[in-house]
């Protein structure tokens, strides 16, 4: 017993001697990660203060107490609360609908061989590397051609198309991986392939479905350039182009601490996604990211 | 037999057709449309006119084109050199061992899952806000003369504008490079360190060599971000819709093509000819990395 007490000692004192060796990289990356978490204490902090001790220079003092009334004007008098129903309903179609095309395509471009499978993949994989500019103006005027310019439809249907390039990529390798042994199983018990797919294989795969769906719901919050063409009107606009508008207006009114208000409503939901599930996450990005 | 191939039908036919009206139509429709003239971006296709090269003979005199031309390749060459080197050095730090390791990995990539407006506002105002922010405040703390100075003005407005947004990428990167050097067998290591090998060393020799392959993936996801840069621009230039020091070509197309304000000319195929043009960018990039990489052909 104390020979082990006195082997973790000397093993925690080698750790410690490693850690001291390995200082200098602590302090750069270590700074590096005080840097980012002052930025954004600083945001909430001057959210929570006055325009007037902002400027001053003393967002941090909170002379005048927690001024959570910022938090309200940027709710209601800035129209956050539009932009982000808009967002929320945006990136729950996308990452809902992607799904639901890209699963199946994916499952069949991971387990059967027939022709044109290599084509289909690697255009999936090309159109992921395609400007933006390339297909925006073809877009616009279909849109504007079905009549649908100034509606919510456009942009859902546009995500969701977005999307499906990335999702079916990433769930291929995922499907590719998973054993055949179920599918063999079900086809000697007569199951249908497709009734195979729906009631086996679709729930095999949550865990490379929710991690898509995580980066598919957050690529569409943080999603700027299309909602700013298609959401002709403020009612239709997402948080990004949502939020610059508040920051133009913010010009003429000077409420600086209801512009960070604004600023945290928007960056709060992503960033307490990610908090919660950051392994999954950064083990999805690395996954999905050099294989595609 | 028949049944998979009806499976093969009903499962893939939903995503392509998704597919076809997403990217392929629309990519087919702006290289036709770059060739005629079209001004408005929904006039039909009748009365497109056709002239050829004239538009991209039109955008390569026009100078507010070539400078965002130079601005996008600016901030390819300075911010991929930033940005690779402080994420492959970050990457070596976070896969030597160092405790923490979750938590600094996670911190450095926040900048990537936070709206770009939201982060964009947040450099603007807290660290480059002349009155109050960190950098105007710990310049007045060194009694530097530096602390009068507008960030936001001039030519300095291009750098901070290259600083917040390499900030921004560092993350991404770095969790590339780090599964690329995790993949690195530990042996060749431990070889290495008998054989008396420092750590400088082992990075040089072993990890970059082995790391070309990663290098080349990283190198073709910055050029599509760049080619890209879009929302970072309209922010510094905020509230005008562009300014010289940061347009960039896909904030000119915008401009062309949907007219905004001081833009008295309005021409949705002179956008096209921009979309065109970026991606051949894109592809030449493509092409020119696989030329000079060669794919390590060692399985490690």
């Amino acid at each position: 017993m104390k020979e082990r007490k006195q082997t973790k000692k000397s093993l925690l004192g080698l750790e410690w001697k490693k850690q001291v060796y390995l200082l200098p990289g602590h302090l750069i990356v270590g700074a590096w990660c005080l840097f980012t978490i002052a930025m954004l204490g600083w945001i909430v902090a001057a959210s929570l203060s006055t325009s007037p001790e902002i400027m001053r220079g003393k967002a941090l003092a909170f002379e005048t107490g927690l001024h959570f009334e910022n938090y309200v004007n940027a709710w209601s008098a800035n129209n956050i609360s539009v932009f982000f129903a808009n967002s929320l309903l945006y990136a729950l179609c996308a990452m809902c609908g992607s799904i639901l095309l890209s699963a199946p395509a994916a499952y069949v471009l991971a387990r059967f061989v027939f022709k044109g499978n290599a084509i289909v993949r690697s255009g999936f994989i090309t159109a992921m590397s395609i400007p933006q500019i390339m297909i925006v103006l073809p877009l616009f005027s279909l849109a504007t051609q079905a009549n649908l310019t100034g509606s919510k439809v456009v942009l859902i249907f546009i995500y969701i198309g977005m999307q499906v390039p990335y999702t079916t990529t990433f769930l291929i390798t995922f499907f590719s991986n998973l054993s055949r042994v179920y599918e063999e199983a079900a086809a000697i018990d007569g199951c249908p392939p497709m009734k195979t797919f729906w009631k086996i294989m679709l729930p095999l795969s949550q865990p490379g479905l929710v991690t898509v769906g995580i980066f598919n719901f957050m690529g569409i919050w943080n999603e700027y350039f299309l909602s700013l063409i298609f959401a002709s009107s403020e009612k239709n606009m997402s948080v990004g182009p949502g939020l610059k508008s508040v920051l133009t207006a913010m010009q003429y009114t000077g409420d600086w601490g209801g512009l960070f208000a604004a600023v945290v409503i928007v960056f709060l939901p992503t960033l307490v996604l990610f908090i919660c599930l950051s392994k999954t996450i950064i083990s999805g990005i690395t996954a999905g990211g050099v294989k595609g | 037999m028949k049944d998979t191939k009806k499976m093969i039908i009903c499962f893939l036919t939903p995503a392509l057709l998704f597919f076809v009206t997403i990217f392929l139509y629309p990519v087919c429709r702006t290289i036709v449309m770059s060739f005629f003239e079209a001004e408005g971006v929904s006039d039909s296709i009748s009365t497109w006119q056709f002239v050829g090269l004239q538009n991209y003979q039109k955008l390569f005199s026009t100078s507010i084109f070539l400078d965002s031309m130079a601005n996008m390749l600016k901030i390819w060459f300075f911010g991929g050199l930033i940005v690779m080197s402080i994420s492959l050095l970050f990457a070596a730090i976070l896969t030597s061992g160092v405790k923490f390791k979750g938590f600094y990995k996670a911190v450095v990539y926040i900048p990537n899952i936070i709206n770009a407006v939201a982060m964009s506002t947040m450099w603007i105002t807290a660290v480059f806000n002349k009155r109050f922010g960190f950098l105007h405040n710990f310049f007045d703390w060194l009694g530097s003369d530096l602390a009068k100075v507008d960030y936001m003005s001039g030519s300095i407005k291009f750098w901070t504008l290259l600083v917040a947004f390499c900030f921004g990428s560092v993350g991404y990167y770095m969790l590339i490079f780090m599964s690329g050097i995790e993949r690195v067998s530990g042996d060749i290591y431990e070889a290495a360190t008998i054989d008396g090998a420092s750590k400088v060393c082992q990075f040089g020799r072993i990890t970059l060599p082995l790391l070309r392959g990663v290098m080349k993936t990283c190198m073709t996801f910055w050029t599509i971000g760049v080619v890209g840069f879009f929302v970072w621009s309209q922010m510094w230039s905020a509230p005008l819709q562009s300014e010289l020091t940061t347009i960039t070509p896909f904030i000119y197309m915008y401009n062309v093509t949907f007219g905004t304000q001081g833009n008295t000319e309005r021409s949705a195929s002179l956008g096209a000819a921009v979309g065109v043009l970026m991606a051949l960018v894109v592809l030449l990039v493509f092409f020119i990395i696989n030329k000079a990489v060669k794919e390590d052909d060692s399985e490690f």
